[in-house]
């Protein structure tokens, strides 16, 4: 796969990650009911783990997800290694986020473990193209249209 | 060793160094900023934020907050419901939250309905709540109710009735409601005590007076059960025991 598949798939689940976080967002500020299977979703976005420094968890996410995405339109390796340290930093967050609802809030928020899941996959790809690049640094240059290895 | 800090290596510890820092720091000001209105003993604990600037005082556990918290775990609750909303039976209780027969209820025989019943998915609660006793049931009804709007309203009106005092003694302080929160896994105190005068609150209030008034409900505990969506019958009760409880329920939920 090149670069720039794993550039657009990262986009594409980015775009996903951000749709979801979005969703929470508008939820929250319209105070619209959020659309739940799990029964949990409400009280997990209202609790106090809902919110870092005042500022809703799902606004970190829907920044992060569109961070992510900038870092998948630049073929530059630092762009690649920016992309991969917030969705691998994110997802760590995320874990501790789920541990934090099944653990202390004893609900589940379906909309989040679709973030996180996301979130993974991010971790994932973001990961394998920073693997690539290092290792054929001329291809994140765009001098050498080499066809990376697997 | 050194040459392990060059090149590719060197990127892979950058990016995962840029990780760690990240999730450590998201992390730490989550458990900083939940733990800032939590109690961690059993004395109250003044705590301040890195701005400097003081926070409300965390207040030690409501009696029972442990119990409360296993009774209710892994139940669903929304707003003023408990248990299964796709459950066969529905019974509802009119309270109020300075009637010591209410907490009677609450303590002895709520929890093997529960246990029973709820936990199984054949009954789900409603909770109404009206203040019969006097200018403090409402004050108490007010908190539980905004406790509702977090879908924490069993777990609060089961930890109120656990500090209850005597009737219109004033015993529903904000310290008591505080502390309350305090006790609840995840809750959000200071948003229940915005919450107490919000429209949401007003509207549950006068949902419940509507509903006391259709079922001509004078005095509490009152239990009403039936088919969820159908009409309910007000439980006869000799008792306030879960014996007396289990003709009923065993009949509707068959």
């Amino acid at each position: 796969m090149r670069d720039r598949h794993l550039r657009a798939a990262i986009a594409l689940v980015a775009l996903a990650g951000a749709a979801a976080a979005a969703y929470l967002v508008y939820a929250r500020y319209t105070h619209t009911q959020i659309a739940c299977t799990t029964g949990g979703c409400e009280t997990v976005q209202h609790s106090k783990y809902a919110k870092i420094a005042g500022v809703p968890v799902a606004v970190l996410g829907l920044a992060a997800y569109f961070a992510i995405l900038a870092t998948a339109l630049s073929a530059r390796v630092e762009a690649a290694a920016l992309g991969a340290a917030i969705a691998l930093g994110g997802l760590a967050f995320a874990i501790y986020l789920i541990v934090i609802q099944v653990a202390v809030i004893d609900a589940i928020c379906q909309w989040c473990l679709a973030s996180d899941a996301i979130l993974a996959v991010l971790a994932v790809l973001t990961v394998e193209r920073l693997r690539r690049l290092a290792g054929n640094p001329h291809e994140s240059s765009g001098a050498a249209r080499m066809a990376t290895r697997g | 060793m050194s040459r392990f800090f060059h090149g590719r290596n060197l990127l892979y510890v950058g990016v995962g160094s840029a990780a760690a820092v990240i999730a450590v720091v998201l992390i730490l000001v989550s458990v900083i900023g939940s733990s800032s209105a939590e109690t961690t003993g059993s004395v109250p604990v003044t705590t301040t934020t890195g701005s400097g600037s003081s926070t409300p005082a965390a207040h030690p556990k409501a009696p029972g907050a442990t119990a409360t918290a296993a009774l209710f775990r892994g139940i669903p609750q929304q707003l003023n419901q408990l248990g299964n909303p796709k459950a066969k039976v529905t019974m509802i209780e009119f309270a109020d939250p300075q009637c010591p027969y209410c907490r009677q209820y609450e303590l002895d025989t709520l929890p093997a309905i529960v246990r029973e019943y709820v936990r199984t998915g054949k009954v789900k609660l409603i909770y109404f709540g009206i203040p019969i006793i006097g200018q403090n049931s409402e004050a108490g009804l007010r908190a539980v109710y905004a406790a509702g709007l977090q879908n924490r309203l069993w777990n609060f009106s089961h930890l109120l009735y656990r500090s209850q005092g005597a009737e219109n003694s004033g015993w529903i302080t904000d310290d008591l409601l505080r502390r309350i929160g305090d006790s609840i896994p995840g809750f959000d105190t200071a948003r229940m005590m915005a919450d107490r005068q919000s429209s949401d609150v007003e509207n549950a209030l006068a949902a419940s007076a509507q509903q006391a008034t259709n079922g001509r409900v004078d005095r509490t505990p009152t239990f009403f059960a039936g088919p969820t969506g159908g009409t309910l019958q007000q439980v006869p009760l000799t008792a306030l025991t879960a014996a007396a409880f289990r003709p009923t329920l065993d009949a509707l939920v068959k």
